[in-house]
């Protein structure tokens, strides 16, 4: 039996005298729950998991390659696809990472209105997160309570850049458009109507007795665990490990906000497990929510963006950027040669990690373990790939 | 011809043609389905016979429990080994059996006195039925119950091994 | 049926000669044939419609708008787009079988309606098996879904038939041990007996019998859910795990076979709660003199009941999450089953003790209940109104009440 990339035998087991011989499924690459074009070898005794294989490649776009030949202004749109879900940190990224090696220093008011829109978008990309897992777990009414407000975010940023999943909002010296005119009041009434509604998603949904029952005790991860196997951002604070980007390696004037990094706790099972990770996202959200009304309530006056010539070079070096994306630690390695492109762009993404992990966390579950184990990782398919 | 005449042949024509199919069938999956027409006829007889009771029995006994048991191991197995499994062994030993078997049916359908009637509106038997159980012939109940429990717990020991360390 | 085609007899409606037994027959295959084009073709579509419009209310959104009023013909509309479309057969699949399995399944499905009672004589066949003959037939849908699942050649619509086939054997077992209270209480299996048993008023149903009862009605219920392949119990068909289940490979007019089906059961499952616990289509007697006003206000209330369980089950299915295949195992072996049979065994106990039952308790349980349901509706009640909102209500947005910049 040949599957593409893989030969997974058909393995026969004599357990007591019956020969019994396992199922190998195909999940994916088109399958509801698989979020994108994701593909698991499941090798399954019944519904019980024997493990299940990743399969990535399947959404591969030569994305850092890309940036070799556009230039460094002009890969600022491609940047969107690394992870469309959450495509404001990844313009953030590249940015940064420009910036760095051009000595280009950003004006104030640019930083915030990065911040405001990074973490609108951080709300947004876990509203998809929470809303899709409830789906994958069976339950269809909250993806349709999360993506209505998900929805007026798309609106607040479709006012901010004209765009509503692929942003392309940051430039190379701060950010393409200012905070239009009322805008600011619109967020603000926006999150005047959100933050009371985290409670009733976890009225909704988080602690119905099915759901829990469904989440805990399923693939907990211990927290030497994530750290080994490199989790990043709400998976690995999941497992309990206070560690963010944007509090540990600040960034941007994170230093000069106040807000929490929470951990899950084990509330309901073992610590790191899918519960752990889910809870960790919805009360990051409410963290989001402190960070943008302080930014709204500190946004400086002045421009916001730096003069930039169109066809810069940057001196010769390398730099690696961190910044704490919807999905973690996301991490840009860019190498310039000094000249109007650059030589050479890696980006580490948190789905890649994650995806490592399944094979291990998988084994001896049942298949619709793996499918809350997915939503659990939060997988953005592209942002694997890229 | 009278009606119920009729319907009986017709019901026998479909709960034999389907026992052929059980029996003539190569494909082990299509013979388990034509057991299913074998016994909706027989329930349909035993509808016609006025024991409505026994007929909803049969089809919730050997419908709903024994030929899903059946599709279920079937189901459970490889494929490819399915298509042509139902195999004819032995065929002169069969005729053997059948032929004898079959005198000797006929043999006790000719003896027998069948008693004729006018087929009346089906009448409630359950009462009887419960009655008989748990009065005149409460001990072979209690004793087949037994000897089920046993095979059900029999089934387990065999199929289970335990469970090392 | 039966004294209604002898009252016609007795009126002349028939033509004298004709021996009765033709008139009985002909009047079953009349009823019945109207019974399936005129009530479960429409009612198995229409309870789509009804699905899609609560979901959308649960959901903040509207629905099916669009298609007559309210969107009341979108049902029609599925229907008519289903039947046209291609009957896609994949070639590796078992042709036969694939092509005979929707029938199976809707034969066992369209068979459980003989017994289904409709208001005071209207029955198609009243089996003095009835209940029994109910549980039955409907082990033809699960070789249907087996004979689905196996046919598609497809390991997810395979998984998806093991599952269903595990699930509704399983579940029959609460079941039928919530069901037997019942018929001892009755002291009959047929359907109209069962309801002849109880009366009108709530403290005659069985359901409020004894405490025994009360719990048995609920355990019922569950296991009819899991027995239809209802949220929480939809794994067969999950579509998060196994695509589609069993129907994966199914298209167009068996697709559609399959799922008037699943809707169509629904309103099964509410006309036997209705008819073994909540009283059938009793009405108080005093209420309706002639035959005509009174079969038709007895189907009316005996629709309304059996219909608000089809809306429970719509409601739990876009509240609830999909419970795992072992949970789903755990609960029956180890809640549901040990449950129903103490109920069971405990309706015995208290037969033996009050004979003729105790009306206090009846009073004090139907009490409970109704104050249960007015807890239950204070909690909802938010909900509720929210479900009553306009459209435009339902429309708001928090970003143009900041009143700065109008998006149009």
């Amino acid at each position: 039996m040949s599957l593409t990339g893989f030969e997974v035998e058909i393995q026969r087991e004599v357990d007591g005298g019956l020969t019994t011989e396992d199922m190998t499924l195909s999940m994916g690459p088109q399958h509801p729950s698989t979020h994108g074009v994701l593909r698991f070898v499941v090798r399954a005794d019944g519904e019980v998991m024997k493990e299940a294989i990743p399969d990535i490649g399947y959404l591969h776009r030569s994305i850092e390659k890309i940036s070799e030949k556009v230039g460094w202004h002009g890969f600022m749109p491609y940047t969107d696809r690394v992870d469309y879900v959450a495509a404001m940190f990844c313009n953030q990224g590249w940015a940064m990472a420009a910036e760095r090696l051009a000595s280009i220093e950003v004006p104030k008011r640019a930083e915030y209105c990065r911040i405001i829109a990074a973490e609108f978008n951080r709300i947004q990309s876990h509203l998809l997160s929470v809303g899709s897992m409830a789906m994958d777990i069976g339950a269809y009414t909250p993806f349709i309570h999360t993506v209505r407000e998900r929805e007026y975010i798309n609106d607040l940023i479709e006012e901010l850049c004209g765009a509503r999943l692929t942003f392309n909002y940051m430039r190379i010296g701060g950010v393409a458009w200012d905070i239009p005119p009322g805008w600011r009041e619109k967020a603000l009434s926006f999150l005047e109507r959100f933050e009371p509604l985290i409670d009733e998603y976890n009225a909704l949904i988080s602690y119905n007795k099915i759901y829990t029952e469904r989440l805990r005790n399923v693939a907990a991860i211990s927290a030497q665990e994530a750290i080994d196997y490199n989790l990043v951002g709400p998976n690995l604070r999941g497992s309990g490990v206070r560690y963010d980007v944007r509090r540990d390696l600040p960034y941007s004037v994170y230093p000069e906000l106040d807000f929490d990094v929470p951990v899950g706790s084990g509330e309901l099972g073992t610590l790191g497990d899918c519960f752990d990770r889910y809870m960790v996202r919805m009360r990051e959200m409410k963290e989001s929510c402190k960070i943008l009304r302080q930014c709204l309530a500190q946004l400086p006056q002045g421009p916001v963006i730096a003069k930039v010539a169109r066809n810069f070079k940057p001196a010769a070096g390398d730099c690696y950027v961190r910044i704490e994306s919807a999905r973690g630690d996301m991490g840009w390695y860019v190498v310039s040669d000094g000249t109007a492109f650059p030589h050479r762009c890696k980006i580490r993404t948190g789905s890649f990690a994650a995806m490592s992990i399944i094979q291990k966390v998988s084994r001896n579950l049942m298949i619709a373990d793996l499918i809350a184990v997915i939503a659990s990782f939060d997988l953005v398919a592209p942002e694997i790939d890229r | 011809m009278p009606v119920t005449t009729a319907v009986f042949y017709l019901l026998a024509a479909v709960t034999l043609g389907s026992a052929c199919g059980v029996a003539f069938g190569t494909n082990i999956l299509y013979s388990a389905f034509a057991l299913m027409g074998t016994f909706l006829g027989v329930a349909a007889i035993f509808v016609l016979l006025g024991a409505d009771f026994l007929g909803v029995i049969q089809l919730f006994v050997y419908v709903g429990g024994i030929l899903v048991l059946t599709l279920f191991a079937v189901m459970l197995t490889h494929r490819i080994d399915v298509q042509v499994s139902n195999r004819a062994v032995g065929r002169l030993p069969g005729l053997v059996v059948v032929g004898v078997v079959a005198t000797w049916m006929i043999r006790v359908a000719r003896a027998a006195r069948w008693t004729e009637g006018q087929p009346g509106p089906p009448a409630a038997t359950t009462a009887g039925i419960g009655d008989a159980f748990l009065g005149t012939y409460v001990l072979p109940f209690e004793v087949a119950s037994v000897v089920l429990l046993a095979a059900l717990i029999g089934a387990i020991v065999v199929s289970r091994k335990e469970v090392k360390g | 049926m039966q004294e209604l085609v002898d009252s016609l007899v007795a009126d002349g409606f028939v033509p004298g000669g004709l021996p009765l037994w033709v008139a009985y027959l002909g009047a079953m295959l009349v009823f019945g044939g109207i019974v399936v084009f005129v009530f479960i073709l429409p009612i198995a579509g229409i309870t789509t419609w009804v699905e899609r419009r609560v979901a959308g209310r649960i959901q903040s959104r509207i629905g099916p708008n669009r298609t007559g009023p309210a969107g009341f013909l979108q049902w029609l509309a599925d229907g008519i787009k289903s039947v046209l479309k291609e009957d896609i057969v994949p070639s590796a699949a078992d042709v036969p079988l694939f092509k005979l399995a929707p029938y199976v399944v809707m034969t066992g499905f369209v068979a459980a309606f003989v017994v289904v009672p409709f208001g005071g004589p209207l029955i198609i066949a009243d089996l003095n098996v009835g209940i029994l003959y109910l549980t039955a037939v409907t082990a033809l849908v699960v070789v249907g879904i087996l004979m689905a699942g196996w046919a598609s050649n497809n390991k997810w619509s395979l998984l998806g038939g093991i599952r269903s086939a595990a699930q509704i054997v399983s579940y029959e077992i609460p079941a039928g041990l919530s069901i037997l209270p019942v018929v001892m209480l009755a002291g009959t299996l047929s359907m109209q007996g069962i309801i002849g048993h109880q009366g009108w008023a709530p403290w005659t149903w069985h359901v409020f019998d004894n405490p025994f009862t009360f719990f048995a009605f609920f355990i019922l219920f569950v296991s009819a859910l899991a027995e239809g392949n209802r949220t929480p119990f939809d794994l067969p068909e999950a579509e998060s795990e196994l695509v589609m289940g069993f129907a994966t490979e199914y298209s167009g007019l068996r697709n559609l076979l399959f799922f008037m089906a699943e809707w169509g059961n629904l309103y099964v499952i509410g006309a036997v709660v209705t008819t073994l616990f909540l009283g059938g289509w009793q009405i108080p007697l005093a209420l309706a003199d002639h035959p005509v006003p009174r079969i038709v206000l007895q189907f009316a209330i005996f629709f309304a009941k059996a219909y608000f369980w089809v809306f429970v089950a719509v409601w739990l299915r876009w509240t609830l999450p999909r419970i795992r295949v072992d949970q789903m195992m755990i609960m029956c072996w180890k809640y549901l089953v040990p449950i129903a049979f103490v109920n069971f065994m405990g309706t015995a106990v208290w037969m033996v003790l009050f004979p003729a039952g105790v009306p206090a308790v009846r009073v004090l349980l139907s009490l409970t209940a109704a104050g249960l349901l007015v807890a239950f509706a204070r909690r909802v009640v938010f909900h509720v109104r929210r479900a009553l909102l306009t459209r435009e209500e339902l429309s708001f947005n928090p970003l143009s009440t900041a009143r700065v910049m109008s998006r149009g």
